[in-house]
């Protein structure tokens, strides 16, 4: 099997994506590269561009890797990040953060490809809850 | 162009197709659909996971919750292709052994 794709979460908040993190990898695996990137590089509520560059490094195994902000902000730091880093392998991606992060991180552990990660992601847009 | 056909399915076909029903053991919640999911993505037929008159697929995991599917229902598994005795019978274990 190749390289398995990896998840970076960008949240305003460190705890909200160290949370979001701990329940992915409960639910998907812990086999699959995730990192998170939450608050500022002082541990208050914001982004940071150094702590989301990282992440993404953390998370880069070869595989390629998909990246989920929560809202706002978290988006303009990814784009700012992938702006000055650009590589066709990864992908930041529009989707609930919570079910987005879900989807994405089963997906992977089931050894799909970035696509099929960055797409099952988007998809959890469209799947009810009730 | 788009065709609003769907009639591509195939009156006899010769892969093989099965089904099996099973009961719950636990509520199909995030676990268990996780496990579903990554079982399902491993095999080659096609799979379905039908729950109170809702076919899903079950590599979809916020799909197989969406179903809310509680301990003791019953859950048909379905699957067909060249590994679906295999594939059905991994994901009912799933179903049946779930806490």
């Amino acid at each position: 099997m190749s390289a398995p794709v990896g998840i970076v979460l960008v949240s305003h908040s460190a705890e909200l994506a160290k949370g979001l993190g701990s329940l992915v990898q409960q639910i998907g695996s812990d086999d699959v590269p995730l990192a998170t990137a939450g608050g500022t590089d002082d541990g208050r509520i914001g982004t940071s561009y150094h702590l989301v560059l990282a992440a993404i490094r953390h998370a880069d195994r070869g595989g390629g890797v998909v990246v989920l902000p929560d809202l706002g902000s978290s988006v303009l730091t990814a784009r700012a990040v992938l702006e000055d880093n650009p590589r066709s392998d990864i992908t930041i991606v529009d989707a609930p953060f919570v079910e987005g992060a879900v989807a994405a991180v089963v997906t992977a552990a089931s050894g799909a490809d970035l696509q099929t990660v960055a797409n099952a992601a988007k998809e959890a847009r469209h799947v009810l809850k009730l | 162009m788009s065709s609003s056909s769907e009639s591509t399915a195939t009156e006899s076909t010769t892969a093989a197709n099965h089904e099996i029903v099973v009961v719950l053991s636990a509520n199909l919640h995030a676990r268990p659909a996780g496990r579903l999911a990554k079982a399902a993505a491993g095999f080659t037929s096609s799979v379905q996971l039908e729950y109170a008159g809702r076919t899903v697929n079950p590599t979809g995991v916020l799909a197989v919750m969406g179903l809310g599917a509680t301990a003791g229902a019953t859950v048909t598994v379905r699957a067909e292709g060249p590994d679906a005795d295999q594939a059905v019978a991994a994901l009912a274990d799933i179903l049946a052994t779930a806490e």
